[in-house]
């Protein structure tokens, strides 16, 4: 594996994680971990923030951290429409418009290189 | 009485201060200390690469992963990252993510001005615009959430 798609798998599998995880702890009390474990959603959290770490480190071996780490704010959209889809988020103009604006700077970063 | 009185005070005073502590860790602080926490563990994680690469030639993708991970710098750098997520996943418990992730972005700033400076990495002009773009997308972001209620 490329230290290039192991980048840009481990930057989409960590986005995923973060809206699993929510999936997960939504509506849940705070002392109630033990119910977390029966989650499917936490259990899918684990598996892809698992994923997205061991693919980490073989991108981050061989790629400049200061390229590489901005470009971890892909997961912004990713997110968003996660959100949407998952969690039933509401994502509004002006925060849509942030996004875009996030995604042209990893565009800018990506080009740069 | 008295003394035992006088014993138990403090023991009582820290476990009301602890108590408080809890009470008052509000999002803003776990997300903070969050991205603190992520942003060491980050370079830390790469200080330990750096000089595991090269033992680390022709080892197939698991076992490059595994090997990485005996790095003593690379698992402290996970570890410090791991108990930034403790404090990530007390913030996501009560705000939205699509609102909270964003947060995160000051790592970027953080890590590559790290980069630069710990490991030399040149920063292109690009690489720069690029950063100060995103950054500028994490501003507009808290605006749109101004006078929201979640």
């Amino acid at each position: 594996m490329t230290p290039s798609i192991a980048l840009w798998a481990s930057i989409a599998l960590g986005a995923c994680a973060q809206v699993f995880l929510k999936k997960g702890v939504s509506g849940k009390s705070q002392t109630g971990y033990l119910s977390l474990l029966l989650s499917g959603w936490v259990w899918a959290w684990a598996l892809c923030f698992a994923l997205a770490t061991g693919l980490w480190l073989i991108a981050l071996a061989k790629i400049q951290v200061s390229y590489a780490f901005p470009l971890l704010s892909l997961g912004y959209p990713i997110v968003a429409v996660l959100s949407m889809v998952l969690l039933k988020e509401r994502v509004n103009v002006p925060r849509w418009i942030a996004i875009l604006v996030i995604t042209i700077g990893v565009a800018i970063i990506w080009k740069s290189n | 009485m008295e003394s035992q009185a006088f014993l138990e005070k403090p023991a009582m005073q820290a476990v009301a201060q602890k108590q408080t502590a809890q009470q008052s860790l509000s999002w803003q602080w776990a997300a903070l200390a969050a991205v603190l926490l992520a942003s060491a563990g980050h370079l830390l994680i790469k200080f330990g690469l750096i000089s595991a690469v090269p033992s680390a030639a022709g080892m197939d993708t698991v076992a490059r992963i595994v090997h990485y991970l005996l790095q003593p710098a690379v698992a402290g750098g996970l570890a410090i990252y791991g108990l930034g997520t403790m404090f990530w996943i007390s913030a996501v418990s009560r705000r939205d993510i699509s609102f909270l992730y964003p947060i995160t972005a000051l790592n970027y700033v953080l890590v590559s001005v790290g980069g630069k400076f710990f490991f030399g990495e040149y920063i292109s002009a690009g690489r720069w615009l690029g950063i100060g773009v995103v950054v500028l997308g994490v501003a507009l972001l808290q605006l749109s959430v101004q006078g929201e209620r979640t």
